[in-house]
């Protein structure tokens, strides 16, 4: 199994994981609560500077965002159809921000320190009956694991295409693609169990 | 080790996955062979309480396993793939996730992690990540991420399954030299050539319960038909 960890010692590996994911949450809506421009742009530089400064070669640390930007770009895009062109640049700005400073929390903080974190901040909650915090962290932590998994799963569909000649279509990727993960998806479920990890159910 | 099954079997609606069985495990070594969907694997989920009976029940070491919670601290279980088995990408983590549902402390969880990394001379693999792994070292860090629990009885589904002769050796030796109870589910037959005990499903029936060389010849005759 992969991971969107990178091992290092940038400054944002040395910051906590607690303090990562705070700075995350306040620059998220500090991002959507300003509308000049020039903020944005800053937001965007600084962010961006902060993504390149982990250790991730130049061309992988672009290849980890293109899926994310294309979907920014699509965003910004309907938003110009609807809006004016200055609503759109906002839009694209700050979801480009927030991607770069997400990227770079996601790439210096491990699995456990997510799973660890999460669930701390999920234990007011439990206290209150509304949800068990473990099994919060771990959904999170899962979701962190499944994205390499679930874009290698891909990859291999499309090579699987290419050497069988066929064009690849939505429809004949999407469909191996949701029933591989769904697969893979039971297994872990079944190794989560077996490990006794979620001891409350039965 | 006292496993017993009190006709215990699975049906999934007409499908009859495997037939009630009744038998009583106490062995320090169990093989189990079969065809492809036999009903091995079904029959060892049943152990720890991954698959609940339709039908009957079993009881691991005085527990019915329909309280799996309870099952579950003495069955460890290897599933075939261990990429499926390691949760978390990194070793340590990993071998560290268990325990921390369980409520031990930082110091004792680093401790239990230490511990089973010398166990299995496993402490080069601590920070290592488990898809730069090869076959033999993701095995045997997923037997330190289930054994750091202490399990009383392990299950291992296929463990040489897609390994070198050389990974699949590591292997063998390893599960020859634990102290724990095991019961191995296999299509290598060499691997469980030695049991005392071996178990034969065909078509989701038990057809034979007997020492190694006796269930083989078994198996042996039921794949060449």
């Amino acid at each position: 199994m992969k991971s969107l960890f990178v091992e290092g010692n940038s400054a944002m590996h040395r910051v906590s994981a607690r303090a990562k994911l705070l700075a995350l949450a306040a620059l998220g809506v500090v991002l959507f609560l300003s509308t000049n421009l020039l903020l944005l742009a800053l937001a965007v530089v600084a962010t961006a500077a902060i993504y390149f400064s982990i250790g991730l070669p130049g061309r992988s640390a672009l290849a980890r965002l293109k899926p994310v930007f294309l979907t920014i770009v699509i965003v910004a895009l309907f938003s110009l159809a609807f809006n004016p062109w200055h609503v759109a640049i906002v839009a694209l700005l700050r979801l480009t921000a927030l991607m770069l400073f997400a990227a770079a929390v996601t790439a210096t903080t491990t699995i456990a320190q997510f799973i660890d974190e999460i669930t701390l901040l999920a234990r007011p909650l439990e206290r209150l009956g509304l949800l068990r915090a473990n099994d919060v962290g771990l959904a999170v932590g899962l979701v962190v694991r499944f994205v390499p998994e679930i874009l290698d799963r891909y990859s291999a569909i499309r090579e699987a295409h290419a050497a069988r000649g066929i064009k690849v279509r939505p429809t004949t990727v999407l469909v191996p693609l949701v029933i591989l993960t769904l697969r893979d998806a039971d297994n872990i479920a079944a190794a989560i169990d077996a490990r006794g990890v979620r001891r409350h159910l039965n | 080790m006292d496993i017993r099954f009190e006709g215990a079997g699975v049906s999934y609606g007409a499908r009859v996955a495997l037939a009630p069985v009744t038998l009583q495990l106490n062995e320090k070594r169990i093989g189990i062979i079969g065809l492809n969907g036999s009903g091995k694997t079904t029959f060892a989920r049943l152990i720890n309480g991954l698959t609940k009976p339709s039908v009957g029940r079993v009881i691991v070491n005085g527990r019915d396993t329909a309280d799996a919670k309870a099952v579950l601290t003495d069955v460890g279980f290897i599933f075939q793939s261990p990429q499926n088995q390691i949760i978390l990408p990194i070793v340590r983590d990993d071998i560290a996730f268990g325990l921390k549902s369980r409520g031990y402390k930082p110091a004792e969880i680093e401790a239990k992690v230490e511990a089973v990394l010398q166990r299995f001379s496993a402490a080069h693999l601590a920070e290592r990540r488990a898809h730069e792994l090869s076959g033999g070292e993701l095995q045997l860090a997923a037997l330190c991420s289930v054994l750091v629990t202490g399990p009383d009885i392990l299950i291992l589904d296929e463990p040489t399954n897609q390994l070198d002769l050389k990974n699949r050796g590591l292997v063998q030796r390893l599960v020859e030299s634990l102290p724990e109870n095991a019961i191995v589910i296999s299509h290598d037959l060499e691997l469980v050539a030695d049991y005392e005990r071996v178990l034969v499903f065909h078509e989701g029936n038990l057809v034979a319960d007997a020492p190694a060389g006796e269930a083989i010849r078994c198996y042996r005759e039921i794949a060449s038909r």
